[in-house]
């Protein structure tokens, strides 16, 4: 089913984390995003877990498949003397190239920006290095986790006294870096349709997740002052708690936005006599003995589920929720209604969950359109309708392992 | 990119969304969306009632000369022009309408009930400008069983699943700061604000997207959902306890350092960390040159996590961050500082690449530093967007000249230009 970006061919030199995300939802809404990657190269999320007992190997990764729906696999060993010059040629079939290599990687198969502007000035070109092109730190290495790290990420969440935490996750590979690529991205795609002319575009995903810590950064400008790490707590509304339910390891969160959310929260919970009492009248006092407060709700939060008493409080327009995991994302009912989550027949892995982008447009199909690809899947069709070769040229280049 | 600046004239053009007019009347769900449109080019028009920006509170607040001020409203509505429209007063939801009229994006983060924007209701906005491209940012989405739940940052954050990822396994789970699930809900507003664009484009129909903050946090849970769907088991927080040896977050001389060595291909990482280790005499870092210590599932054995950290422990609480990081690095081992906000401005590799920008604040009365965009463009113009302080311009300045009601038609709207 055709998508907005139907028409739109993407040579994707795009692995493991961030940029994977990007092309992804190319994919996803019509582009034909041709994946590089090859047997003696693999991507190396295809190594990664999570397996359905039984199909490890190169084709099983539910890590891998959870990030590349809807795209086409080409299997092109790029160490082989003949790649590159395949390449440059489906990048001229393709308008849009994309990588997150390292700073070099590309130019040296002459697969860089300037080399492809010079063949096709319309071309977009997409670069997610770790931290930039240049600078004296152009080739550091890292994960989504130490970019977390670097930005000021890690440092402002967890409790004081303690090693800090951060997500928990590689998050700025799953928000902030493809997040920001994306809009980048489409706006150049936007753009060229307009004037014809295209661009390149580099996002260093450590200045890309430093704007996620933009307003923390702009405060400590004004201020001089660092905030010190608070657990859940807010400055502006108390109780911003995360409370223990009945069940093993089972909590909820709630919020008090204002007085009135307060009020109601403490009748729900039974505690009648807690909105007069002078220690939690008002925002300043309850900030003043958050501790006591915590405590007090959690003995009357800890008999309750989870799921029903954040029910309960919705109900009465009290903002919460259970802290939910994904058993229960997949299950639950709400995002089934709104068909976040799609299911593919993998060949080799079964049935298998993937979501959509998170949001739904009124007139167009939500995606994704398919199952991630087996390595080298669209090997044969690419060489022979892109690169018009025949049957023997495309079992030539198999048996040389220039395919493989 | 370096390799444009050194060769490329000094010529630039229109940034890839100008004469593209976005209209944002968005709360902190999605106030950062028409920030990025705005880093684009496009011509965003914040629109706020005479009472004032809603976002005038939301933390971080600072003290300034004039009082409390949000840092967090700085840096959402940087470039975006503001303008107060009161939609009660006759001739101003005129006006609105006109505006409507010349916008191609409208942001809006409008609860279930017609209430915000003079009565009018989506469907409303929708039939009368079937032009243009609507983005609703909300908690939850706009329909679904759970489409009317009141939602904040937290409780997005935890029933979009990346809360109970998070936290020591000792304590409740523990919620990443600074607005993320906002934050996170605004990015993906700004790409459906210019999905929508390309859509229209094909067809000449405006779109109406429904952004779910919610969705945009289940968007992000790593391998928690394929775990689940292909082996049953559910990923819970990890906290302060690596998952293996070699990864993790470690105390140094003068802070933390964050460390990923041995998983994913990076096998030779793992190699050259122990090289490290022995090559600096680090007490018990020969053990780890034991063939055992090779194999990856080894290293994920609760012993040799610990057994690890009693190696790499004392050997990084003698050298600094700074230290680990250059010395980590020049061994190709993915090590980071653990950086807090100051550490973030004096990065030597942001410096170099002249990321931060000045940016005048009128409260403040002298120039602070604001992170550059997430991006870099070629032939692209320098950044230097202005804050929006107050009110800008009239609004009846910013229609076009064909409009029908023009700033003489309502005397109330040719109020002073202060921005």
């Amino acid at each position: 089913m055709a998508g907005p970006f139907t028409g739109i061919r993407v040579l994707d030199y795009c692995w493991v984390g961030a940029g994977a995300l990007v092309t992804k939802m190319l994919a996803d809404h019509g582009a034909d995003v041709i994946k590089v990657e090859s047997r003696t190269r693999p991507d190396n999320l295809r190594l990664a877990p999570p397996y359905r007992p039984g199909t490890e190997g190169l084709e099983g990764s539910g890590y891998f498949a959870s990030r590349n729906s809807s795209k086409r696999s080409f299997a092109l060993n790029m160490a082989h003397p003949a790649a590159p010059d395949i390449a440059r040629r489906l990048a001229v079939a393709a308008s849009v190239v994309t990588s997150n290599f390292r700073p070099g990687v590309m130019e040296r198969w002459g697969l860089g920006y300037r080399d492809l502007v010079a063949v096709d000035p319309s071309i977009i070109y997409l670069s997610m290095p770790m931290q930039g092109d240049d600078g004296p730190h152009r080739t550091y290495v890292g994960f989504g986790s130490t970019i977390a790290a670097l930005s000021g990420l890690v440092a402002s969440a967890g409790l004081p006294g303690r090693t800090p935490l951060g997500t928990g996750t590689h998050y700025p590979d799953h928000v902030p870096s493809p997040g920001h690529a994306l809009v980048a991205l489409l706006a150049a795609l936007y753009d060229r349709s307009r004037t014809g002319r295209g661009r390149a575009i580099e996002v260093s995903q450590f200045e890309s997740t430093v704007n996620v810590l933009g307003p923390a950064v702009v405060a400590y400008e004004a201020s001089g002052e660092v905030e010190p790490r608070r657990g859940n707590r807010a400055p502006d509304m108390s109780p911003h708690a995360v409370l223990p339910a009945a069940g093993d390891d089972s909590w909820c969160a709630v919020v008090a936005r204002d007085d009135h959310d307060w009020c109601t929260l403490c009748d729900v919970l039974g505690l009648p006599g807690l909105p007069e009492d002078p220690r939690f009248a008002t925002l300043a006092e309850r900030k003043r003995n958050e501790n006591e407060l915590e405590r007090l709700l959690a003995t009357a939060t800890v008999t309750r589920s989870a799921a029903e008493l954040a029910r309960a409080l919705q109900e009465r327009g009290v903002p919460a929720a259970e802290v939910r995991t994904s058993g229960q994302l997949i299950d639950d009912e709400h995002l089934v209604a709104r068909g976040f989550w799609r299911r593919f027949d993998h060949p080799v892995m079964g049935s298998i969950v993937v979501n959509r982008i998170p949001f739904i447009s009124n007139l167009d199909d939500p995606g994704p359109l398919a199952a991630a690809p087996l390595l080298g899947e669209h090997t044969r069709e690419i060489a022979q309708s892109l690169l018009d070769m025949s049957e023997a040229e495309y079992a030539d280049h198999v048996a040389r392992e220039v395919f493989v | 990119m370096a390799a444009d600046r050194a060769a490329a004239p000094a010529a630039t053009r229109e940034r890839p969304l100008a004469s593209t007019r976005v209209l944002d009347l968005s709360g902190p769900f999605g106030a950062y969306a028409g920030r990025l449109l705005s880093d684009l080019g496009a011509d965003v028009i914040r629109i706020v009632p005479p009472t004032g920006d809603p976002l005038a509170d939301d933390p971080p607040v600072v003290a300034t000369s004039t009082g409390p001020a949000s840092a967090f409203q700085w840096f959402v509505n940087l470039g975006k022009q503001v303008v107060e429209l009161d939609l009660a007063r006759p001739g101003e939801r005129e006006l609105c309408e006109q505006l409507f009229a010349s916008a191609d994006v409208l942001l809006e983060t409008w609860g279930p009930d017609p209430v915000e924007v003079g009565g009018w209701e989506r469907a409303d906005v929708e039939a009368r400008f079937p032009g243009l491209v609507m983005v609703s940012i909300t908690p939850f989405g706009l329909d679904g069983p759970r489409g009317r739940d009141a939602g904040t940052d937290l409780v997005t954050l935890a029933s979009g699943g990346l809360l109970a990822l998070g936290g020591y396994p000792d304590t409740s789970p523990i919620a990443p700061t600074g607005g993320q699930a906002m934050l996170a809900a605004s990015i993906f507003g700004a790409v459906a604000a210019i999905f929508g664009l390309i859509a229209r484009q094909a067809d000449g129909r405006g779109r109406r997207l429904d952004v779910s903050a919610e969705e945009a946090v289940a968007s992000a849970l790593e391998d928690a959902i394929p775990q689940y769907d292909l082996t049953g088991r559910v990923r819970r927080r990890a906290g302060d306890v690596p998952r293996e040896a070699g990864t993790g977050i470690f105390r140094c001389a003068d802070g933390y350092v964050s460390m990923v060595a041995g998983r994913l291909g990076t096998a030779k990482a793992w190699r050259s960390l122990v090289g490290w280790l022995v090559e600096e005499r680090a007490p018990g870092a020969e053990v780890l040159l034991g063939d055992d210590w090779q194999s990856f599932p080894f290293r994920q054995r609760p012993e040799a996590v610990a057994q690890f950290a009693q190696v790499f422990g004392p050997f990084a609480s003698g050298r600094t961050k700074a230290q680990l990081y250059e010395e980590a690095q020049r061994r190709s081992i993915a090590l980071a500082p653990v950086n807090e906000i100051p550490d973030v401005l004096d990065n030597p590799q942001l410096a170099a690449r002249d990321f931060f920008v000045p940016i005048h604040v009128p409260e403040l009365g002298r120039a602070i530093q604001f992170p550059g965009r997430p991006y870099r463009l070629s032939d692209d113009p320098p950044f230097r967007p202005r804050v929006s302080a107050g009110p800008g311009p009239a609004a009846a300045a910013l229609l076009p000249e064909s409009a029908p009601l023009r700033p003489a038609d309502v005397p109330a709207l040719s109020r002073p230009t202060t921005g």
